[in-house]
């Protein structure tokens, strides 16, 4: 018996060996398409090393130290027009780091996985950044990346895979920030490529930055983390804007004159090298750059200090709204919502009353436009307010009205008057919308009903405090903005979009002190949530939803475009020598134009025309 | 019925058995057969590609790298007192004249020289780096190391690095993770070097420095190829701490710019 036993247990355990050796004879199992590749463990605290461009990452860089950035343009004349006093502005307080450049941030970091508590599949991998807060998602579920009218943040919106030994990170939607501290941009049309290794207890993340509108290839960089075995306790950032220059007129942006920035010789003067280290863009990056260095003379590079004579370049920036012929809607805060495809952008409040839509985009899909709404709301529309008489908010009025009704108005007074009263959507405009849209013989029933006349008008609508502000002279003498309180969204209309300069229409009404003072005016009605983001959503007329943070970049924008305009007007120069000196050519690259409906040479001469009258 | 507490041959042999086949299933990577003959020589292995033409690119610590910085300007180094006394001690001049003009092109610093590094394989378990810069060659060896070190390269001992295999250590590990796809680095660590110099203003390294590099590859979707090389320098004679850097190349198609250049300590 005990011999059978033993003869049992030498043929188990045989059967044992051959079961392995069948089971690895056999190819590994086909994986199925839609299955991750394995995770590699990130997680825990690191500190950053800063063994490399310590001056940058701590002190941060001399003013003309853009050595080893493939900058255009654009890019060098920004950074040598910034001046770090604009960090005393309030809105600019606060301001968090951009992805890029978060990452080179000192300070502690934390990474650590989201899995779904169900299956265990890996669905995102965070990292928090001390310096500013920083909190990066990096999305690992297979998810798309939004649409290009969706809001931008700091750190972009990001999507991982793991790709060999690395995870391999996507990141788009980013804001307008730096690549150095020294004033060196990143557009926010920047896109950004990572791959983060891990070898042991050092971490390497080595980001691939391409810009459109400031670089000529993409930038590579490399930033090393060592791990830390435990929390060191020290995570948060916290800032509140405050008044560091009390009385300063609130239409000052510090800045320095194309060609007239006194520090950019700084760098090439300390360290004894050519003028040309900093600011020769993409080919200081390159082997071949020690050789130019030897024959390089300081007078060839002083041309780059300023604008290049000739015809300016146009946008590189992505176009935002889709051109599909269809409609498309965007959730913005609470019962808000924003349209994008007819032309501008739509706003539509929702409740138990009708909706409330701020102005009606071209009218060219205006059909569309109300089935949109119609799926929001089994309402119908019930107020109409127009920011602008312009044919991209008033376009849709006629049938947008026809669509909808006011019941507020059916057997009240009015009906005793007015035998339509109530019928069709009551449409709302200050009063010069009105009177621009009579002189222009446009049909009546896309007229506003109900205008106002003075600085605010206000209704309690859905559940909401809606306010309507009159903007004088800032596009034309007719504009306002919408903000719904509780939701804490600004309808802006043309005053503030994403995608070209301002359309200052002088013959109308507009000027450039007037938009200056519209876009302050929309910041000092916004309450950023986090490190100057998020909170107050701005719905630009064109362009992507918005916060604070695209707001205050414009207005500086224009700020410092007028600047430059009004030193030259003080000087005598004529507007054609204005813009031969090409006023603009730091921003051209995002906003610039040379055909179509908005060019460079109509802003700037619109700010010319306007700066050129009396005030209003 | 009873049950007894004396473990009988059966029940020992079942559980040998399940163990058996539980740890070899569990613990070896999945495709990871039994050794059927020797193991495939490293350029075999290779988890990764790292073969061609590479340019540097410049992007970070510019100045040092590009121009020759001021004496003992060591931003960034975590030199020691000693250190930072051998730094202020450079003389390039008589680096020149002495032999010593090739100090910042030692092991610890080639990466860093702005050029091009030409890798292929020298035979199945020897990768060669050659560097423009200062015409100089580094050999990568995969097992027992050649060579006596001593001179500006020193020696170099390579392997592979596929840091997703699953570890055991003896027990359980159950899952599909493991190597399989998972790409890898080069590793490789150098010592007997020659003292030099991390950088050309006469940062100093001494012939006790160990170096330990990662070379990465990455496939970025504009097309191009990233290689990036991650090092850390421990010297107990001239760093209070490791000296970590990261330095990134892309590839080239062909030999375009190769430009072998002799030392230069100025």
């Amino acid at each position: 018996m005990k011999a059978i036993k033993n003869i049992l247990y030498i043929v188990l355990f045989s059967a044992a060996l051959l079961a392995q050796i069948n089971l690895f004879a056999q190819a590994p199992p086909p994986r199925a398409a839609s299955r991750p590749s394995p995770a590699i463990d990130l997680s825990g605290y690191w500190s950053p090393v800063v063994n490399e461009d310590g001056l940058e990452r701590g002190a941060g860089s001399e003013i003309g130290d853009y050595a080893g950035f493939a900058i255009n343009e654009a890019g060098r004349l920004w950074a040598l027009s910034y001046d770090a006093s604009r960090l005393t502005l309030k809105h600019h307080q606060c301001d968090g780091y951009v992805a890029p450049y978060q990452m080179r941030a000192v300070g502690n970091f934390r990474i650590w996985e989201d899995r779904d508590p169900h299956t265990m599949q890996l669905v995102a991998i965070h990292i928090w950044a001390q310096t500013t807060e920083g909190f990066r998602t990096i999305w690992m579920d297979g998810r798309p990346h939004p649409p290009a009218y969706a809001p931008h943040t700091y750190q972009g919106f990001s999507t991982g895979r793991f790709v060999g030994d690395a995870l391999m990170v996507n990141t788009s939607h980013l804001k307008q920030g730096w690549l150095r501290r020294n004033g060196l941009p990143e557009s926010d049309q920047a896109t950004m490529v990572e791959f983060i290794v891990r070898h042991g207890d050092h971490l390497v993340d080595t980001t691939v930055v391409t810009d459109p509108v400031f670089l000529t290839e993409e930038e590579v960089r490399s930033d090393d983390f060592f791990r830390q075995p435990s929390d060191h306790g020290s995570w948060l950032y916290a800032c509140d804007d405050g008044e560091e220059i009390v009385g300063r007129p609130p239409d000052v942006v510090p800045n320095y004159p194309l060609g007239a920035q006194p520090f950019a010789r700084e760098y090439s003067k300390r360290y004894k090298i050519p003028l040309l280290s900093g600011i020769a863009g993409a080919s200081s990056i390159y082997p071949e750059f020690t050789a130019t260095l030897k024959t390089a003379t300081d007078a060839e590079a002083e041309a780059l200090l300023k604008p290049a004579p000739g015809r300016s370049p146009v946008s590189s920036a992505m176009d935002p709204e889709p051109h599909d012929g269809e409609i498309h809607v965007w959730p913005v805060s609470g019962n808000v919502y924003m349209l994008v495809g007819d032309g501008g952008n739509i706003v539509v409040q929702t409740g138990d009353q009708g909706p409330f839509v701020v102005d009606s985009g071209s009218g060219q899909l205006t059909g569309k436009v109300i089935e949109a709404i119609h799926k929001l709301s089994d309402q119908p529309i019930q107020f109409i307010a127009n920011t602008s008489f312009l044919p991209d908010r008033t376009g849709g009025n006629v049938k947008l009205r026809a669509a909808g009704g006011d019941p507020s108005l059916v057997g009240s007074f009015f009906s005793m008057q007015f035998r339509d009263a109530g019928v069709g959507a009551t449409i709302i405009a200050q009063q010069n919308v009105e009177t621009r849209m009579v002189e222009a013989k446009l049909p009546g029933p896309g007229l506003p009903s109900d205008t106002f006349l003075d600085d605010r008008r206000r209704k309690y609508h859905n559940g909401n405090a809606i306010e309507i502000f009159h903007e004088p002279n800032a596009i034309t003498d007719g504009d306002s903005i919408v903000q719904f309180r509780q939701a804490d969204v600004i309808a802006s209309g043309d005053i503030f979009n994403t995608t070209q300069f301002p359309f200052i229409d002088v013959k109308d009404g507009g000027s450039v002190q007037g938009e200056i003072k519209a876009l302050n005016d929309i910041l000092n009605r916004t309450v950023f949530l986090h490190e100057g983001q998020g909170g107050t959503l701005i719905v630009p007329g064109h362009g992507y939803l918005s916060d604070e943070h695209e707001v205050v970049e414009y207005r500086d924008m224009v700020v410092i475009v007028r600047d430059r305009v009004r030193s030259m007007i003080k000087s005598g120069a004529t507007l054609e020598q204005v813009k031969a000196a090409r006023v603009t050519a730091d921003y051209d690259t995002r906003y610039g134009a040379n055909t179509g409906p908005w060019t460079t040479d109509m802003f700037v001469e619109a700010v010319y025309s306007s700066l050129k009258q009396p005030a209003k | 019925m009873r049950f007894s507490r004396k473990a009988t041959p059966w029940s020992v042999g079942l559980l040998l058995s399940v163990t058996a086949v539980i740890v070899s299933a569990q613990g070896q990577p999945p495709g990871f057969g039994p050794p059927s003959g020797p193991p495939p020589a490293p350029r075999a292995a290779a988890p990764v590609d790292l073969t061609g033409y590479w340019v540097s690119l410049v992007t970070e610590d510019w100045r040092s790298r590009m121009t020759v910085p001021p004496k003992g300007d060591a931003e960034s180094v975590p030199l020691n007192a000693e250190g930072r006394k051998a730094a202020q001690a450079w003389d390039p001049a008589e680096d020149e004249s002495s032999g010593g003009r090739c100090k910042a092109y030692g092991a610890a610093a080639i990466v860093r020289r702005p050029g091009r590094i030409h890798i292929t394989w020298q035979d199945d378990n020897t990768l060669k780096a050659e560097f423009d810069a200062g015409t100089q060659t580094r050999t990568f060896y995969f097992g027992a190391s050649q060579g006596q070190g001593g001179d500006w390269q020193g020696i170099s001992v390579a392997s592979w690095d596929v840091p997703g295999t699953i570890m055991t250590r003896g027990g359980f590990s159950l899952g599909a993770g493991g190597a399989l796809d998972r790409g890898g680095a080069l590793k490789v660590v150098t010592s007997r070097m020659k003292a030099g110099y991390l950088r050309k203003n006469g940062i100093p390294y001494s012939e006790n420095a160990v170096m330990t590099e990662y070379f990465d590859r990455f496939d970025i979707p504009n097309g191009d190829s990233l290689l990036l090389v991650s090092t850390e320098v421990t010297d107990p004679m001239y760093l209070t701490a490791p000296f970590w850097t990261s330095t990134h190349f892309k590839k080239q198609n062909d030999a375009a710019g190769w430009n072998p250049s002799s030392c230069s300590a100025k």
